[in-house]
């Protein structure tokens, strides 16, 4: 609530600019996306292009002013949250270990079985939250992926793939 | 009376052992996922909601309202001990509770904020009893055209009125709405947004864009700006006691706090936010040592904890007798009704009043489990606090895919997922707030619902949203809510 002072206002910042302007290219996309919405040889009142148009226009109407407010200058502050350091150094790769583990454990979901899977994805988190101790990683991967695939299945009834351990576990 | 007997009637449902076993995994569930950081009761619902889709409702719903109330006692905890706020409404507890703790009255501070939880939330539920069926019963009689402005109403608020920027918040309720567009109208049985994917004609499940937005979006906000230092946790010393003085500070401010919080969250105000700050300032006002606070007065934790408890429990007030959410966790019970075949409304406590009854009457149940379950047990949560964060945030990601995988089995919503998580992202790195899109995909199909009843009904034509006089009077005060603030701003600024 009791923000401090805004920012100095000088310099230009280029990624607020680009967000900006992404946001409104997303409006404009949308408006033509709302075009392509079959309404032919409807007769309802309010047909299935009102609401998309209304939203599509004012995304991109938002977008315009957002992108005017970050050529003058306006940028924002990035979240504080429980666990971050607002001056802590940005480490981009950090995220981008995990969303590749995220994606690849995805992929192998159904090939390899949710237990190997999820483990990848837990082991790729921990590395990125800067874990070092493989071992320990590695057993606790797969630890967490084993009991989670029996809670879910055993406890809950879900049904999530076995993969290569079917008929094993 | 009425309210009485169906309330009996509610306790019989929810002290059944099968229900009161589902209340104490909820409420347990709820500290648990409030004290640690990086998920909140928001999440662990929709995160519960498809793996108890085999669950009965009641059960679902005791648990889910466990869960609700347990989150805003554990939370309190993480803000004493490790002063950093898990949400916006613990920033005060997080100020004035941290300072006590550093003084070594922690057990005090997390005593005057169980205990007073507990009493806010007990009156707040006792108000929420006797309130919500008298509002459903003039709920049952408002136009479509009203129920449309109404969700209007609370669109603007949430996403305007109360947030740091305006625009911003309405960039990302847009954005929400947009995505609970995508899929098959179902009025038209036209395809909308789905960029030729067959997979989207059923719509994106707003449990994928809440686990993405709020879990995946934290974890990788998190890894990039990771505090390299432990925190300092603050050690417990036995359990959280509280002496006769400090009861002789506490009980006025909780009941005052009680008194601000129940109606702010009643009304689409942008949750518990407002009320914590104005208990806060209501204290230091009335207090007869007003240099204690900023150095840990008990009343500057008293106060706002009981606010922020007795607006959960006013939350609840719109969401069951008009089924409208005003704030994200209130939005995804909303959307756990509409799973089970149900939509919240006045209609809800004659179609479903033993569901509705056994909920409510849970709430008292939960309360006073969450009362014992913190006081004593304590230094056990506080424990949690010590997790590693490498492993923590893995097993969050990995209960995320879990629940997002078992919504259909499809590895393509994993992929949603990740999509969902980089814009969550985004919106931490660029300052925009997150319970806009989620109250926009929730809340738009039904608004898109209403607006096209109230269409069909005045034949077209669209003035009936002025003409209509308690639409035009809710439209005038959405008007207001989007225009007086910045207005307000401007001046303020010239004034200073």
């Amino acid at each position: 609530m009791t923000q401090p002072a805004p920012p100095s206002k000088s310099a230009l910042s280029l990624p607020d600019v680009l967000v900006a302007l992404g946001i409104t290219l997303l409006g404009v996309l949308m408006i033509i996306g709302t075009q392509r919405i079959n309404s032919s040889g409807m007769n309802t009142i309010v047909g299935p292009r009102v609401f998309p148009m209304i939203i599509s226009v004012g995304l991109t109407l938002l977008g315009a002013v957002l992108t005017v407010l970050a050529l003058r200058g306006d940028r924002a502050e990035p979240a504080a949250e429980e666990d971050t350091d607002p001056d802590a150094p940005v480490n981009l790769a950090a995220a981008g270990i995990i969303l590749g583990g995220f994606l690849v454990g995805a992929f192998l979901l159904l090939p390899l079985g949710f237990v190997f899977g999820t483990a990848i994805m837990y082991f790729s988190v921990a590395f990125a939250f800067g874990e070092r101790r493989f071992g320990l990683m590695l057993l606790v991967s797969l630890l967490v992926a084993f009991v989670t695939y029996e809670l879910f299945t055993r406890g809950l009834g879900l049904t999530l793939p076995p993969g290569i351990l079917k008929g094993v576990i | 009376m009425d309210a009485l007997t169906s309330l009996f009637a509610g306790f019989e449902t929810a002290l059944t052992p099968l229900n009161l076993l589902w209340a104490l995994i909820g409420v347990t569930l709820g500290t648990l996922v409030g004290v640690l950081p990086g998920i909140g009761p928001a999440l662990t619902v929709a995160l519960l909601l498809p793996v108890t889709a085999k669950l009965p409702a009641v059960s679902a719903f005791i648990m889910f309202a466990g869960i609700y109330y347990g989150g805003m006692f554990g939370g309190s905890t993480t803000s004493i001990l490790l002063n950093t706020p898990g949400e916006s409404a613990s920033i005060i507890t997080a100020l004035e509770g941290n300072k006590m703790a550093r003084k070594g009255r922690a057990a005090a501070a997390l005593a005057t904020a169980a205990i007073g939880s507990f009493v806010a939330g007990t009156i707040g539920t006792l108000l929420l009893t006797f309130a919500a069926p008298a509002i459903a019963e003039i709920a049952v009689q408002i136009p479509p055209t009203a129920k449309f402005a109404l969700i209007l109403l609370a669109f603007v608020t949430i996403s305007a009125t109360f947030g740091g920027s305006p625009l911003r918040g309405l960039i990302s309720l847009a954005f929400g709405l947009g995505i609970g567009l995508v899929g098959t109208d179902l009025q038209s049985g036209q395809a909308r947004f789905t960029l030729g994917f067959p997979e989207l004609l059923d719509g994106i499940d707003f449990v994928t864009v809440v686990i993405g937005l709020f879990a995946i979006g934290e974890t990788l906000f998190v890894a990039t700006r990771l505090r390299k230092d432990k925190g300092n946790v603050i050690k417990l010393q036995g359990n959280a006691s509280m002496t006769r003085e400090d009861w002789r500070r506490s009980w006025k401010p909780w009941l005052r706090g009680t008194a601000l919080g129940f109606p702010f969250g009643a009304i689409p105000a942008g949750g518990a936010e407002i009320p914590t700050f104005l208990s806060y300032t209501l204290e230091k006002k009335l207090s007869k040592h007003p240099e204690e606070f900023g150095q840990g007065a008990i009343e500057g934790v008293a106060g706002p904890e009981a606010a922020n408890n007795a607006s959960a429990a006013g939350v609840l007030v719109p969401l069951l007798t008009l089924g409208l959410p005003t704030s994200a966790t209130a939005a995804i019970l909303l959307a756990a009704f509409q799973q089970y075949g149900l939509q919240p409304g006045p209609l809800l406590f004659l179609t479903n009043g033993d569901l509705v009854w056994g909920l409510i009457a849970s709430l008292y149940i939960g309360n006073f489990m969450l009362l014992l379950l913190n006081l004593p047990l304590a230094p056990v949560w506080a424990k949690l606090l010590n997790i590693p964060r490498p492993f923590l945030y893995a097993g969050i990601l990995v209960f995320s895919t879990v629940g997002v995988y078992s919504l259909n089995n499809s590895v393509f919503d994993l992929v949603l997922l990740a999509i969902f998580g980089v814009i969550g992202y985004g919106m931490r790195r660029f300052d925009f707030p997150v319970t806009p899109a989620i109250i926009g995909v929730i809340l738009g199909p039904t608004a898109e619902n209403f607006f096209r009843t109230a269409m069909q009904q005045s034949g077209g034509d669209y003035s009936v949203f002025v003409t209509q006089p308690s639409s035009a009077f809710i439209l005038v005060i959405v008007v207001l809510a989007l225009v007086l603030p910045p207005v307000l701003r401007a001046r303020g600024k010239r004034a200073a």
